[in-house]
């Protein structure tokens, strides 16, 4: 990796210096495209090779901290200086699409050979629409299943090929799990006051019938007591209310928790950290017949309405879709379409833990759609965690937050 | 006086890029008249009045275009209805009052506010009384002192963002380190959640900020101790006073603007603290640690909701410029002396 930097750096370099002279050709047309992918991730690697196909259309990348992707580009849009593509995180997609800065490409689409909306999973799909339109293509997508410390399921006299199916189950589970002497919790998992909370507690509202605009449904508030039963129980760490997935699951891969609800990212660490047997499950459900339902991750990709060049940039989007197949094998992400088969990856626990998250997949549902949704995510997030504090109910904290929402939603 | 002028021409001559004869020539061929009101023009500029208009409009030039306006600029936004996609306009549509009334008809508004007094007041007393302590501390010049003083700017020298990875992770509940030695002392029984409990969390960041503060403050009240002439604590102990009463009578009365200086300066730090926040508690759980500075940013950068943020930020600066009005009064001493 470091001669491969050095590498490009020596080709930027050079192309700097002789930029005057071997400029690209007059018809040559430019696309500028923005993501936080970084050097080892999917868009710089796949426009060095599309670069290389020289089709006639030149692509320049700039790289953003994941923080900075909205502010960036409404501050890029707004002075007209917006790039032609970029790649946004999905519950941010309608904000854009509802105001008309990204391009409508359904007619594009319909006529493409490549980009086949009929290809990918429902949820990831319905984040790029509005208004019944695609604003976008979905870069790739992710989910959360619950992982879980076989040795532990052993140790405490549980089944380690019967993880918990049910939400009674996996709080019995926590129980039996959960060790103080031995500074162990039952389960790991995040309430934090940002986009992770309401990503990890939308779909226990979700599979008990409730949802983003009916978040104070009766399923929704036992989902909260739920949570709030592990929580005081101390089935998991107090500081699940203030620590993100990526520091939760890292007491599970420390053999600190012995269950932990996170995405397929955490996948590599895993394999690297964990001294001991682990699978995934699908998330546990209120009761066995219940609908299923996950959170949905990940990036889309969309062209700016601004655009001087929509039919080369919808072009280079052909080409990224072109690649999803390598998307697991040479970098690590699930693409967001269910009609391409993953090769076994050789590690048999990432193997089997694909097949969890693949299946997960397929319920996975967007969050929104909707311009507004970081008020309405907020209102969830305070709902949690005014619950979890015990400073509310669960009923009252989300029948709040029902009333927020719906101001929003109008 | 004159040697004073003579310095200021030579070396800060306003037109000093010209040629010399450019300078003492002008007017030379023209009618007389208006040579010399062009002279006594060009002289005032040299050398009277008109240089020190200059001084003073310059960085008045300055502080409008780098701070004035876009403290207008922030006020004009806060009566504004603003979203991502006017950001670049100037001419939104103005709202009046309705940002400061939605605001302040927020449940939470009451606990940020308060959050932020408690916040304020407890850092600055924290930082003060502890960086005062030590201060006494090294003035009492035993051999390295100076040298150990030096070694406590450490934690004034770290980046906001890193100290609060590091407390983040002293004050974590499970495996702090804060928590293991109050558990060895027998303090406490059993581990104190600092983050997550709503009834620590913005202690936590306290605790955090006075350690970041201390030897700041410290530091200033060294100097400001190392200014009060050793003769009069001579003659006061000759008189037959108690170290006690040397120091009400005369450490502290001698020390006041440099107090005074160093609590308008902690109010305004404290204010603008804002790393520690999104490194400890993020402003949780449920708003408990949350302050009226993170809130601005949460509002304006996470939710979008810039108007809002700005409102908060008007609401600031008015605590801001008080604080600054005592700054400069306590300081008026030292100018003038």
């Amino acid at each position: 990796m470091g001669i491969s930097r050095y590498a490009m750096l020596g080709a930027f370099a050079l192309a700097s210096l002789s930029l005057p002279a071997l400029s690209a050709s007059a018809e040559d047309v430019t696309i500028s495209v923005w993501s936080l992918d970084r050097d080892i991730q999917p868009a710089p690697n796949l426009i060095n090779d599309f670069n290389k196909l020289n089709t006639g259309i030149k692509v320049e990348y700039r790289q953003i901290q994941f923080d900075d992707v909205v502010s960036e580009a409404m501050r890029a849009y707004s002075t007209g200086q917006a790039p032609d593509i970029i790649a946004v995180d999905n519950p941010e997609h309608a904000l854009f699409s509802s105001r008309g800065a990204f391009l409508d490409l359904s007619e594009m689409i319909a006529k493409s050979s490549v980009v086949k909306p009929a290809n990918y999973f429902p949820g990831p799909l319905a984040s790029v629409t509005w208004d019944s339109k695609y604003y976008g293509i979905p870069k790739a997508t992710n989910t959360i299943a619950l992982y879980y410390n076989k040795d532990m399921f052993k140790a405490k006299g549980l089944d380690p090929d019967k993880p918990p199916q049910t939400w009674d189950e996996l709080v019995e589970a926590a129980r039996k799990l959960t060790d103080p002497a031995a500074n162990g919790y039952g389960l790991a998992f995040s309430a934090k006051a940002n986009e992770e909370g309401t990503f990890q507690f939308l779909p226990w509202a979700q599979m008990a019938g409730g949802g983003y605009d009916k978040i104070n449904a009766e399923g929704a508030v036992k989902a909260l007591d739920i949570w709030k039963t592990i929580i005081d129980e101390k089935l998991a760490s107090p500081d699940t209310l203030t620590r993100g997935q990526w520091d939760s699951t890292g007491t599970f891969n420390s053999g600190n928790a012995a269950m932990a609800i996170s995405g397929p990212w955490e996948l590599d660490r895993m394999i690297k950290e964990a001294k001991f047997d682990w699978g995934v499950a699908l998330l546990p459900v209120p009761q066995l017949d219940a609908e299923r339902s996950s959170a949905m991750g990940d990036f889309n990709w969309a062209i700016f309405s601004s655009t001087e060049h929509p039919e080369e940039a919808f072009k280079v989007l052909e080409y990224f879709v072109s690649q999803d197949e390598r998307m697991f094998a040479d970098f690590g992400q699930l693409p967001a379409r269910s009609d391409i088969a993953i090769p076994p990856t050789g590690e048999p626990l990432k193997d089997a833990a694909l097949k969890v998250f693949l299946e997960q997949l397929k319920y996975a549902k967007p969050r929104g759609p909707h311009p507004e949704w970081p008020k309405i995510s907020k209102a969830i997030q305070d709902a949690i965690q005014a619950a979890l504090t015990g400073q509310m109910s669960s009923k009252e904290a989300l029948d709040q937050a029902a009333e927020k929402i719906k101001a929003v939603l109008g | 006086m004159a040697a004073g002028i003579h310095r200021r021409t030579a070396l800060l001559h306003p037109l000093s890029f010209l040629p010399r004869e450019a300078i003492s020539g002008f007017g030379r061929d023209r009618p007389r008249r208006q040579g010399i009101v062009m002279k006594r023009l060009l002289s005032s500029v040299t050398d009277g009045s008109g240089f020190d208009i200059g001084l003073v409009l310059l960085p008045l030039a300055f502080l409008f275009v780098l701070s004035g306006l876009p403290l207008v600029y922030n006020v004009v936004m806060s009566f504004q209805e603003v979203d991502m996609f006017s950001l670049g306009s100037f001419w939104r549509p103005f709202v009046g009052f309705k940002n400061y009334v939605d605001l302040f008809s927020q449940p939470e508004t009451r606990t940020i506010l308060l959050n932020t007094a408690l916040f304020v007041s407890a850092s600055i007393a924290g930082q003060f009384l502890i960086g005062f302590g030590l201060a006494l501390f090294f003035w009492m010049n035993f051999p390295g002192a100076s040298w150990l003083r030096g070694l406590f700017l450490v934690s004034w020298v770290m980046p906001g963002l890193v100290v609060g990875a590091i407390w983040n992770w002293i004050l974590s509940g499970d495996f702090g380190v804060l928590n293991f030695f109050l558990r060895e002392m027998g303090v406490i029984e059993g581990n104190i959640f600092w983050r997550s409990d709503p009834h620590y969390s913005l202690w936590a960041v306290i605790i955090a900020n006075i350690w970041l503060g201390t030897s700041f403050n410290m530091i200033l009240l060294s100097v400001g101790l190392s200014g009060i002439p050793k003769d009069l604590y001579e003659a006061a102990e000759l008189d037959g006073a108690n170290s006690l009463q040397r120091f009400f009578t005369i450490t502290l009365p001698m020390m006041r603007s440099t107090i005074g200086a160093i609590i308008a300066l902690g109010l305004i730090f404290t204010l603008q603290q804002f790393d520690l926040f999104a490194g400890i508690t993020s402003g949780g759980p449920n708003n408990a640690s949350n302050v009226t500075q993170y809130w601005a940013w949460d509002l304006s950068f996470r939710q979008y909701d810039f108007a809002k943020g700005a409102t908060i930020s008007v609401i600031m600066i008015v605590f801001v410029m008080l604080a600054s009005v005592v700054y400069v009064r306590s300081t008026r001493h030292e100018v003038r002396g």
